[in-house]
Parts: C-alpha cells; sequence; structure tokens
C-alpha cells in the first residue's frame, strides 16, 4: 500500500526536482521578463496617463497653451481669469467665426461667456464646445476646470451671503507645496506596487497547477509512487516551490521600486503577507489540481478563483492588496497588522489541511 | 474534406467529457458567486485605498466629515506621526511625500463637502449660480497633435510634402463643408448617432466644481471586453493539443489516414467557432443591431477582432507545439499575452490623437464603438500583419506537426530548426522565399518595437528602435542559411555560400519593398515610421542587404557554425551604421 507520511527530506528532494526543471526550461526568465515589461509599462502610466486625469500632475511638464476661441462677453470676469491661467484666448465676434477657426485647428475649443453679471440673480451659464473625441478635449477643460471654480468661488462668495445661516467651512492648509497629487500617490502605492507584490504569487499558484497535472497526464505519478515517496510528499514538494518563488521576486521588486526613489516602509511586514497569500493561492492551486487532474479545466477553476478572490478584496479594509498599501505608505498600526496576519495564516492553515486531506483521499480513489 | 471535421467533432466531444456533472455544478456556482460579487463590488467606489492617511483633529464634526471619506483614519488625538494635524481652523502637514498628497485629497473631501451642504439649500441661483454645458464639435483628424513627427517636420522632406498634402485636402474639405451646409446649429453638431449607448454622448452639464473632463478611454474600456473570452479559448486550445502530446494520444490521429493539415484544421475550428459566438455575443451587448447600418458595424467589428483572435490562436498554437511542459506553456502563453495585449490596447489608448495609433486593430474598434468610419486601406494596414504572422505560424507548426517534434524533449531552439529545414527543403522553399515569408515577423516586431519604445525620451527611442531593427531584419535573413550549413543540407562551398547569401537578400529586399508599398503610408510621417522605410534610393538598400548577409555567412562558411552569433552581431553592427547615417538628419539636428 501507498505511504502515507510525510517526511521532510522526501518533500526537499520532489522540490530539488521542480527546481532544476524550472531553471533548466528557462521559463523562470520568461516570467521576469513579463514583469518588467509591466514595470517599464507602468512607469509610462505614472507620468502619462495619471497626468490626464489630473492637471496637478501635469506642473512641471511642459505642455503648450491651448489657444480657446471666446465669444460673448469677453470683457467679464472669466475672460480676465482664463489670462492669468495657462491659456491663450482669442476673441471672436460670433460662433460662426469662431467655428471656422476650430475646423482649420486654430483654435482647440469655442467657449461662450453670457452676459451676467455676479451680484445678478439669473444663472450664469457657460457653453464650451470641444473636439469630439480628441485627446485635446480632456487637456482643453482640465485647463478650463481652474478659471472656472475661481469664477464659481467669486460668485458665490457674493451670493451666499443670501442663504439662511451658511457659514463656509474653511480649513487652511500650512505648508503646501502641492508637490504631490494624492492621484499619482494612489496610483503607486494603491494599484502598481500590490500588483508587483502579488504577481510572482499569482504565476506561482498556476504554476504549481501545471507540475501537479502534469504528473497525471503523463502518468509519471506511478513511478514516482513506485518509490519510497508518497502522493502526500509529491504534493508537499511541488507545493513548496510554489510557494518560496514569489516573495523572492517581491523582494527584487520593492528593492528596485527603492532605487527608483520609492520609498517603501515595513518591508519585513509586507513579504511576511505576500509569502502567506502565495501559500494561500499555491494551496488552493494544488487542491484544484489534485481535484481536477486535468490542465484545462484546473486553470479555469483557478482563474475563476482568482477574478473571485481579486474582486472579493474590494469590499473590506485590510485585503491583501489594501494591507501591502498601507504598510508601505506607514499608515496602520502594528497591532492592525498582527491581527490581519493572524487572520490570513489561519486561512493559509486552514487549506493546507484540506490539501492534505484531498492528497489523502486522492492517493487511494484518483490513481486508477 | 470530410477529415477535418472529424477531427472536429472529435474535439468537441472530448472537451464535453472533460467537465463531469459535479464539475459543471461547481462552476455554475462560481459563476454565480462572482456575478453577486461583482454587483456588490459595483456598489461601492470600486477602489482599495482604505485607511492609506492619518489625521488628527479635535473638531468631532470634522472628524465626522472628513472621514465619510475611506482614504482617511483619524487617530487618537495625542499621536505625533499623523501626516494631517488640524487645529481649529489650520492644517499642518507633517512634511513627508504622503502628507502632500493627503493634503490634496484634504481639498478634495471638503470642497465635495461644501457641495453638499450648499445642495441641500435648495436655492439653485444663490447656491450654484454657474453651469457649464459641454458640446462636442467634430472636426476632421489631424495626426500632428503632440509628436516628434511635428518637430522634426523640416528635416524630413518627404514629411513635410505628405504634411503638405493632408493640409490641403483638410482645407478643401472644410470648404465643400461649409458650402454645402451653410452653418449647423450647435444641437445639430453634438447630436452624433441618438440611437447609440447613452454612454458615448458626451453632452453634459454640470457646475465647474462637479465639471469631470471627458475621458477618452471608455471606448477602450469596451474593447477590453472582447479580449477576455479571447484569453480563455486559447488558454484551452493549448491546453488540448499540449494534452495530447503529454498524453501521446496524439500519435493515433497521426497514424490515422489523414493529412497533418486536416488534423491541425479541425482541431482549431472549433475553437475558432465557439469564441466567434462568444465575441459576436459580446458584439451585440455593446451595439445591438437593428438596421443594416449598425448591422454592418456590427459585422465590422467581429471582422476586427477577428485577426487578434487568430493572432492568438496561433502563438497558442505554436507555443503548446514548441514547449517541453506545462509550466512552460504556461510561461509562454503569460508572456504572448501580456505581449499582445500591450501591442493591442497600448496604441489604441491615443486614437484620435497620434499616429501610432493606427498599427493596432482595437483603434478601428474605437472608433467603431464611437461610432466612426474605418477606411479599407486603414483596416489593411492594421490587420495584415495579424493575418500574415498568423499564416505562417500555422504553417510552421504544420510542418512541424510530426511524431518526431511532438513526442520528443527536443529544446526549442532545434524545433524551429526543423520547420526552417522542412521548408527549404520542400519544393518551392528557398532561402529566396524564406526571407520573403519572414518579412511579416520582422514587421510585425517592429512594430512591436514602436510600442515598447514609444515611452523612452526621444533619440533614445529611435537608435534602440534601430539597433533592434536591424538586429531582427538580419536574423530573418541568415536563419536559413544557419540552418543549411548547420545540417549540411547542401553541400557549402565559397560558390553556394554567396549565391545562398545574394537571394536571402534580394528576397528580403524584394519583400520589404512590397510591404512598403502595401502598408506602410500611414505612419510614414512620424519619426518611427522613417526608420522602417529607409532608404527610398534602390539599389544601395539592396546591396546593403546582400553585403551583412554574406558577412553572416561567409563568417559560419569560413569558421563554424558555431560562431553565428558572433557574426550576426557585426552584420547587425554595419547595418545600423548604415540605418544612422541614413537618419542622421533626424538623430543629429
Amino acid at each position: 500500500m501507498y505511504n502515507n507520511e510525510l517526511s521532510l527530506k522526501k518533500i526537499l528532494t520532489i522540490a530539488k526536482r521542480e527546481y532544476h526543471g524550472l531553471f533548466f526550461e528557462k521559463t523562470f526568465v520568461l516570467s521576469v521578463l513579463v514583469q518588467l515589461f509591466i514595470a517599464s509599462f507602468s512607469a509610462f502610466l505614472v507620468v502619462g496617463l495619471t497626468s490626464f486625469y489630473d492637471p496637478m500632475a501635469l506642473q512641471g511638464m511642459q505642455m503648450k497653451e491651448s489657444k480657446i476661441g471666446v465669444i460673448g462677453d469677453t470683457e467679464g470676469e472669466i475672460f480676465r481669469l482664463m489670462e492669468i491661467d495657462d491659456l491663450e484666448p482669442v476673441k471672436y465676434t460670433d460662433f460662426k467665426e469662431a467655428y471656422t477657426d476650430f475646423y482649420e485647428r486654430k483654435i482647440d475649443a469655442i467657449i461662450n461667456i453670457p452676459d451676467e453679471k455676479p451680484e445678478g440673480n439669473n444663472l450664469i451659464n457657460i457653453d464650451i464646445y470641444l473636439p469630439r473625441s480628441e485627446l485635446k478635449a480632456t487637456i482643453v477643460s482640465l485647463q478650463l476646470k481652474k478659471p472656472l471654480e475661481k469664477l464659481e468661488e467669486r460668485v458665490r462668495d457674493i451670493r451666499t451671503i443670501r442663504l439662511d445661516g451658511y457659514k463656509p467651512l474653511n480649513i487652511h492648509i500650512m505648508n503646501w507645496n502641492r508637490s504631490t497629487s494624492s492621484n499619482k500617490l494612489e496610483f503607486i502605492y494603491v494599484a502598481l506596487l500590490p500588483l508587483l507584490m502579488f504577481t510572482p504569487a499569482l504565476i506561482s499558484g498556476g504554476l504549481v497547477i501545471d507540475m501537479i497535472t502534469e504528473e497525471f497526464e503523463r502518468k509519471t505519478l506511478e513511478l514516482l509512487l513506485a518509490t519510497p515517496v508518497s502522493f502526500l510528499d509529491v504534493i508537499g514538494g511541488k507545493t513548496l516551490v510554489g510557494i518560496t518563488i514569489s516573495p523572492i521576486q517581491a523582494l527584487a521588486w520593492m528593492l528596485l521600486l527603492r532605487v527608483n526613489g520609492i520609498q517603501i516602509y515595513n518591508f519585513t511586514d509586507i513579504l511576511l503577507i505576500v509569502a502567506i497569500v502565495s501559500f494561500i493561492l499555491v494551496c488552493v492551486g494544488s487542491i484544484i489540481a489534485v481535484w481536477c487532474k486535468e490542465r484545462g479545466t484546473a486553470q479555469l477553476f483557478y482563474s475563476l478563483v482568482l477574478i473571485l478572490l481579486f474582486m472579493s478584496s474590494y469590499l473590506y479594509t485590510n485585503s491583501p492588496f489594501n494591507l501591502v498599501s498601507r504598510l508601505a505608505l506607514d499608515s496602520i498600526m502594528s497591532v492592525e497588522v498582527f491581527m490581519s496576519i493572524a487572520e490570513y495564516f489561519f486561512i493559509a492553515v486552514m487549506l493546507l489541511w484540506i490539501l492534505t486531506k484531498v492528497t489523502k483521499e486522492g492517493t487511494y480513489e484518483g490513481l486508477r | 474534406m470530410s477529415g477535418w471535421y472529424t477531427v472536429a467533432k472529435w474535439e468537441f466531444i472530448k472537451s464535453g467529457m472533460k467537465f463531469s456533472r459535479k464539475s459543471i455544478f461547481a462552476l455554475l456556482l462560481m459563476l454565480l458567486l462572482l456575478s453577486i460579487i461583482c454587483y456588490t463590488v459595483a456598489l461601492t467606489d470600486m477602489s482599495q485605498n482604505h485607511k492609506i492617511y492619518t489625521l488628527v483633529t479635535t473638531s468631532p464634526d470634522l472628524k465626522n466629515i472628513i472621514c465619510n471619506d475611506e482614504r482617511f483614519q483619524t487617530l487618537p488625538e495625542d499621536s505625533r506621526d499623523s501626516d494631517i494635524t488640524i487645529v481649529e481652523y489650520n492644517a499642518y502637514l507633517s512634511g513627508t511625500t504622503k502628507s502632500m498628497a493627503a493634503a490634496d485629497a484634504l481639498e478634495k473631501v471638503l470642497i465635495n463637502y461644501r457641495e453638499k451642504v450648499l445642495s441641500s439649500y435648495n436655492d439653485i441661483n444663490n447656491t450654484h449660480p454657474v453651469w457649464v454645458t459641454l458640446h462636442d464639435l467634430g472636426r476632421p483628424e489631424s495626426f500632428q497633435v503632440m509628436e516628434i513627427a511635428t518637430k522634426n517636420e523640416n528635416q524630413l522632406s518627404n514629411t513635410d510634402n505628405y504634411n503638405l498634402d493632408t493640409g490641403e485636402k483638410y482645407k478643401s474639405d472644410s470648404n465643400t463643408a461649409h458650402s454645402s451646409s451653410t452653418f449647423i446649429s450647435a444641437e445639430g453638431i453634438d447630436d452624433p448617432d441618438s440611437n447609440s449607448k447613452i454612454l458615448f454622448e458626451k453632452q453634459t452639464v454640470a457646475t465647474p466644481s462637479n465639471f469631470t473632463p471627458p475621458i477618452p478611454f471608455t471606448a477602450i474600456l469596451y474593447s477590453f471586453l472582447f479580449i477576455f473570452p479571447i484569453y480563455f479559448v486559447s488558454q484551452f486550445y493549448s491546453s488540448s493539443i499540449m494534452e495530447e502530446r503529454t498524453n501521446r494520444r496524439c500519435e493515433m490521429l497521426l497514424v490515422a489516414p489523414l493529412k497533418r493539415k486536416e488534423i491541425v484544421l479541425g482541431k482549431t475550428i472549433p475553437y475558432v467557432l465557439v469564441s466567434l459566438i462568444l465575441l459576436s455575443i459580446i458584439a451585440m451587448y455593446i451595439k445591438r443591431p437593428s438596421d443594416v447600418q449598425e448591422l454592418k458595424t456590427f459585422l465590422a467589428m467581429l471582422s476586427v477582432i477577428f485577426p487578434v483572435l487568430i493572432l492568438f490562436l496561433s502563438l497558442s498554437f505554436i507555443a503548446a507545439i514548441l514547449s517541453r511542459s506545462f509550466k512552460e506553456l504556461t510561461f509562454a502563453m503569460v508572456f504572448f499575452s501580456v505581449i499582445v495585449s500591450a501591442y493591442v490596447f497600448f496604441p489604441a489608448m491615443f486614437a484620435n490623437v497620434h499616429t501610432v495609433s493606427s498599427i493596432s486593430p482595437m483603434t478601428l474598434m474605437v472608433n467603431l464603438i464611437e461610432n466612426r468610419e474605418i477606411s479599407f486601406d486603414k483596416y489593411i494596414f492594421s490587420t495584415l500583419p495579424f493575418y500574415l504572422v498568423a499564416l505562417s505560424l500555422y504553417g510552421f507548426g504544420t510542418a512541424i506537426f510530426r511524431e518526431e517534434d511532438l513526442f520528443s524533449q527536443k529544446t526549442i531552439p532545434e524545433k524551429i530548426m526543423d520547420c526552417m529545414e522542412i521548408f527549404l527543403s520542400s519544393p518551392g522553399g528557398s532561402v529566396f522565399v524564406l526571407s520573403i515569408v519572414s518579412i511579416p515577423f520582422v514587421y510585425m516586431f517592429q512594430l512591436m518595437m514602436i510600442v515598447m519604445l514609444f515611452n523612452l525620451p526621444f533619440p533614445y527611442s529611435v537608435i534602440t528602435m534601430i539597433i533592434l531593427s536591424a538586429l531582427a531584419e538580419e536574423i530573418a535573413k541568415s536563419i536559413g542559411i544557419y540552418t543549411i550549413i548547420k545540417r549540411k543540407l547542401k553541400t557549402a562551398n565559397l560558390i553556394t555560400t554567396g549565391m545562398l547569401s545574394l537571394l536571402a537578400g534580394i528576397g528580403f529586399f524584394f519583400g520589404e519593398k512590397l510591404v512598403s508599398m502595401i502598408t506602410l503610408a500611414p505612419i510614414a510621417q512620424s519619426a518611427f515610421g522613417s526608420v522602417m522605410t529607409t532608404g527610398t534610393l534602390f539599389l544601395i538598400p539592396l546591396l546593403l542587404h546582400v553585403i551583412t548577409t554574406t558577412v553572416t555567412s561567409m563568417g559560419m562558411y569560413f569558421t563554424s557554425p558555431r560562431y553565428y552569433i558572433f557574426f550576426l552581431l557585426v552584420a547587425t553592427g554595419l547595418h545600423t551604421v548604415y540605418n544612422i547615417y541614413l537618419l542622421r538628419g533626424l538623430l543629429f539636428v
């Protein structure tokens, strides 16, 4: 009968064999390449895309002044506000004239300012005409936002006095140099960093599925079990490989980010979380693989589980993603960290227990 | 004819058998769970940024206001290391980068609060006195908004001409537009097609504080939907082929009285059909065709996504044949998916903005979703490389779809050389034809380089591009000759080696000119484009291609094929020097 005892030495032997395979096939290189690619790509995203959504990020970056055609009341408040900011207003007498220049790309937007006074009682309706589905439309409207907000503020200063018991809440932010916008910081710490930290763990889970289903499909498992190793040793060894390779990659990423001037606090805590999460994912992968015994379906289930876990991580504070962001920013108390780590560790242990159970059953059932 | 049909039927039945009743149940349960979670997540504001900023304040009112935003958490009053400390009406920052970002977030929170309080007054003339109405105005596209091409207009004479041409065309366009419909009312202009989805109708009214800029990426988010079924299906497809290789079931097929072509076709067609069905469902979801015009758009969407699907499948096919284990296959698939997705989506983000966008079929998809017309030559330009590469990958894959390659532990380079050997020894196969066949690969590689180097600063990106494309071209030309010498397909003497290099060089030159004639016009005015079409002169590039190939092959002839890489690099160096010399006007101003 099959040997069912766990033996560390045997597990290590299996693990060594798998490591050897990984490096022999140079697949590891491919995976590192993919991650590098994601990183270089995100480097572009950091400066590029966030700046589209955030005019603050564009300060310091060279940006061409947008020419804007102005019709209507060209003497009033807005016109003066636009001249202060990085816009170049051009006066036109009517819409048709402005539209001709717009069509020929001499100006990028047309703005119609109505003849209303801030002290008046009527709404001030401003019409803005932007080029359809051009990036320029986004840029121009970002540039217009500031003068428009100033205008609103000024008109409100006059008109809100008429309101009953309204007291504006003004908080002065001291020594604020507007060097970093919240969007940019959140992109780096909330999107990029967790993504880089957990990509190796995701790949590890898929890798373990491949390692296990391959033994089933090649029918090499029988051969392996004829030696003094048990099925549990085989699974254990493969799982071990999956778990250990991801924290190493995560560490490399953090060092690389640090070289790039991104400050990351709590290195060891983050590594611990990455290790536990990859433990969880690898266990999930192994359970699915032992259950399905066939690569196509196993990978399908695994990717569905991944999407499921990813989506549910949006639902609560201190999900692994959130935890890594908060740790890297040093915005979390150590008690909270300890609690969450304990929680995830408990889940990991539970999954390991399920894995050993499934494996032991599989020893008798699955190997026909 | 019926051969592939039988194989296809088997493939269908086999993949059906994979799912036991238990696993179908599990699958359905999973999908149900997934939809529930997606629904709940959609109700939240989809962010992972809970409690990343810390704050200390004495006022409980303020605490309530600010902590409504999930990004903030308050610390006890005596704690010292918070990002923001609010005393009375002053907020003090701790001075770190994070605290600057926190201040930015705080400002937004306060603005939101102000808007909320003011809205409760119900006195719109005094609380929200300023309103902004956004209208969309159409105007002809022009691809010179923010690129190198404009900067270098003066250095490239042909570019200049091109721009002038288009400029004039636009002018005449605009004149006709004005004469035909003398004046279009603003409302008339910004009404796109009234029966399109509401999502893309952009006319909006807002107050300045609530005014968000139009985001040009909504259409891209939609086109992302198309890629998911392709991922899943190609995953299954490659798995199926790899499985039959590992459990050797494929051997039965090979000994059956079927042609290899039929087997490959039969194994592929079911997956193509399934994904086409999935893709049409998605296209239907995005645009439900109700009249002839919309049916045309619907079909155009499918024809735009089809080459992407075929490319994905061909890559999975070749990856499944080349790789030695499931692990290798997984990595290869991840690698290809990431690269191809980047190639497809990154340029599409610049749709309507930059020339580079036209190399991706997804740009056409974005245009279709935005209810624009796409022209046939743009379709050919962006999809032809996909079709050609997919076709030749299938060709090579089918060639080595035989026992000795499927069921052995040959290394990947050896398998690739097998492809070359079969190609060269087949009737009609020669280094001349091989060079021509390799053109789409080189071309696609170069386009991919454009995508990847796009974010490097200007002179470096073009120089890297020159070096890498020279390398790609040299590999394409010499790989056949390398195979011939290594595998001793022909008795190698000085004259045959020379003849081979001559043929390979001419073949490549011929193919290159063909490609540039058909397709390159749309991006010719960008600096990257000019790297790819170097030399409108005729004889010198021909000479160059022949000479560099001769360097590699003679080098191998006189020493041994082991030094292939070394001579390849020498040839690349030569090629690079020539290209840099040609583009000196562009690089050193």
